[in-house]
């Protein structure tokens, strides 16, 4: 029996970055670079949300968790475990695009990993995102790449906001003191060192073929604290955004 | 979404008029014809000056109502409540978008380039749909806009897509399909809240009556004064009058909202039941042609925003550019 | 940082001046790239419109978005607008089939025809 404490911290995690993220990436809807890239780019911030609401479903569905809805948009910001790459606001399409790429890979990492997870919602979930996290990361590569290889303010700039959101990056793999070894033990799923060796082992050579310099990540101290409930000062006032319509009246329906 | 069925005027027709007087009278006559005989006419077709110059102005208006359209509903994009309402806004939203990029194609084929268009968008010197450049004040204005004015441009845009140029009637086919989408997720939202607690009903309410005036300027000024175009007409570039499209979207769409127990704002709205046709009081024109000469209220901000993607994004675009490889028109 | 707007998103970009030039050079949207989509195994790639990209490979990752995001669709083809060939429209009329060419289609063929005539001849 999988213990439900150890789940929940799981879910809550991942679908509380997958919604940070959505929600950042979906402000570049409508002001994207070119037509074509504001579109896909669109898609992918629908992916991420939508990937939230699935987990949040499974929580409320398997675990006794609150009504989605409610769990997503008026919970306050310390019951929140998302990493801080995720709350940072968009920055520039250079800082939107390296996170993108970082964050998609991990992700990929993550949910391949779950394919095998003694936890049956899990396989189910990751099986029926596999396509969607494809092109994810294939959008991503060919950006980075071309970006990189381009010219000489596509390469700086990507160097750039690789050198601003690795250890940020990094911190998505914060582990869980109390309950990594038991979701490991019970087979849910690998753990976030083994996660983050695969990301790294996925990146890299991305990234030389960009001919980006990954700094030595032994020199990179990860940004954790998100998983902990301890966010930046970006967090609170996206929430507040977000729960504002529902916040007027929380008992009526929207 | 949209395309307003307003086609604004450009200063320079003297030009075109002397250009027109070029076209060759025989091609003219078989051109009219193969309109008249309800074909559609292709990019390579021979057409007269003025029948591309008119084509160019409407696509090009459509397409930029369709980006700056996605400005006031991506308001909200980070506020909608709750995960359904959230991701088919953002749908909505992207699908604006795609119609832009769909209908710049379709003047592009006409010959002008999507860099010239966004450049005239950007200076100012073409228009866009006046209804944009109004603020959505509240949730509620996003379910307005989302039932009444993708309605009011499937009315216009039906219209247009049965116009005689193939490649703006194959972009309204699609655009159309997903207008459907748009309009059954604008009701849906708006029923919600007409339907709601009293503060939701009164959110919606005052929506309405503040979109209200706009909505009634999007089909253009009365046929009695606007200068009526036969020709565009013969031509299919028109498909209805102003008049004739307004009366059909109040036809179709005042019964649905009085249904709900909403009211709107003109006392003197009502369905004549001997002429079958819509009264009204007329919508203060003179504030549509200070919107249209940049005086809304979110002119200045709609293409402030607009500018700042362009200047964002550009060394994207930059990057990525060859300037040595030949480029071409869309070929359909 | 805000810019008066109603919109949250807004207030966070760092906006220029409201009068301010901006130009896009000719070409910074890159090339123009036909789209055909697939929609189910064995059928034919139809046309379904354009992207503009900087190569193919982006073009197809734009007319994914672009062209399939609702519709079924299980593959797509991207090619330049520019190595597209085609008839001149004004030679549409090679394309008018000349009726007496039916010796092309089973309708020129009236085999039921000699058949009744051959039965009722014995």
């Amino acid at each position: 029996m999988i213990s439900n404490a150890a789940l929940t911290d799981l879910i809550i995690k991942m679908a509380d970055d997958e919604l940070i993220q959505g929600h950042r990436n979906s402000e570049w809807t409508g002001l994207g670079p070119v037509m074509e890239e504001d579109i896909a780019f669109s898609s992918m911030a629908q992916d991420k949300i939508g990937h939230a609401w699935a987990l949040y479903r499974i929580l409320h569905e398997n675990l006794g968790g609150e009504d989605p809805d409610r769990f997503a948009f008026m919970r306050p910001e310390s019951a929140f475990k998302c990493s801080h790459l995720v709350e940072m606001p968009n920055g520039g399409y250079d800082f939107s695009l390296m996170r993108h790429f970082l964050f998609d890979h991990a992700e990929t990492v993550r949910y391949e990993s779950l394919q095998e997870s003694s936890y049956e919602p899990f396989q189910q979930l990751s099986k029926k995102l596999k396509g969607e996290l494809k092109y994810h990361t294939l959008h991503a590569n060919a950006f980075i790449l071309q970006l990189s290889n381009a010219s000489e303010e596509g390469y700086a700039r990507m160097q750039t906001a690789l050198n601003d959101t690795i250890a940020l990056a990094a911190g998505i793999f914060e582990p869980s003191a109390a309950h990594e070894e038991t979701l490991i033990t019970e087979k849910v799923y690998p753990g976030e060192k083994a996660l983050y060796n695969r990301w790294l082992d996925r990146i890299y050579p991305v990234l030389v073929k960009a001919s980006l310099n990954l700094p030595d990540m032994k020199t990179v101290a990860p940004v954790y604290g998100g998983r902990q409930g301890f966010h930046t000062t970006h967090l609170a006032p996206l929430l507040k955004e977000m729960g504002e319509v529902f916040n007027l009246d929380t008992e009526a329906s929207w | 979404m949209y395309g307003g069925g307003y086609i604004f005027d450009e200063p320079n027709g003297k030009q075109l008029r002397e250009e027109q007087l070029h076209d060759d009278p025989e091609k003219l006559v078989a051109f009219e014809e193969r309109i008249a005989r309800g074909e559609k006419i292709e990019p390579g077709d021979w057409m007269p000056a003025e029948y591309r110059r008119q084509l160019i102005r409407l696509i090009e208006q459509h397409a930029h109502s369709e980006i700056i359209g996605a400005l006031p509903e991506g308001t909200w994009i980070t506020r909608a409540p709750g995960f359904k309402r959230k991701l088919a806004l953002i749908a909505k939203v992207q699908d604006e978008i795609g119609h832009g990029q769909l209908l710049y194609n379709a003047a592009e084929t006409l010959g002008k380039s999507r860099e010239a268009m966004i450049n005239d968008l950007l200076s100012g010197k073409s228009k866009y749909s006046n209804v944009f450049n109004y603020p959505a004040k509240t949730w509620a204005d996003v379910t307005v806009i989302g039932f009444l004015i993708d309605a009011a441009a499937i009315v216009n845009q039906v219209a247009n897509a049965k116009g005689s140029y193939g490649p703006y009637c194959r972009a309204l086919e699609r655009i159309c399909y997903e207008e459907s989408f748009h309009l059954k997720q604008g009701h849906d939202a708006f029923i919600e809240l007409a339907t709601g607690t009293p503060e939701q009903k009164a959110m919606l309410q005052d929506a309405l009556n503040r979109w209200w005036q706009p909505i009634m300027h999007f089909f253009g000024p009365p046929d009695k004064t606007s200068q009526h175009s036969e020709k565009l007409m013969q031509w299919k570039v028109k498909m209805a009058s102003n008049d004739e499209m307004r009366n059909q979207f109040l036809d179709s769409y005042v019964p649905k909202i009085w249904e709900l127990g909403l009211t709107l704002p003109d006392p003197a709205l009502r369905k004549n039941p001997d002429t079958g046709r819509w009264e009204y009081t007329d919508p203060d024109w003179n504030e549509f042609f200070r919107v249209i000469n940049g005086g809304g209220p979110c002119n200045a901000e709609r293409l402030q925003v607009r500018k700042w993607a362009e200047e964002e994004g550009r060394w994207v675009r930059k990057a990525l550019m060859n300037p040595t490889e030949r480029r071409s028109l869309p070929v359909a | 940082m805000s810019n008066d707007s109603l919109d949250p998103r807004v207030n966070r970009l760092k906006l220029g001046d409201a009068n301010a030039v901006i130009k896009v050079e000719e070409g910074e949207n890159w090339n123009v790239y036909e789209v055909f989509h697939q929609e189910k195994r064995g059928a034919h790639h139809e046309h379904v419109g354009c992207v503009h990209a900087p190569d193919p490979q982006l073009a197809l990752v734009f007319a994914k978005e672009q062209f399939a995001r609702r519709k079924k669709c299980v593959n797509l083809w991207v090619v330049r607008s520019a190595d597209i060939l085609a008839f001149d429209v004004e030679d549409e009329d090679m394309f008018a089939n000349n009726l007496e060419k039916n010796y092309r289609d089973a309708s020129g063929f009236k085999v039921m025809e000699k058949i009744n005539k051959f039965k009722q001849s014995k």
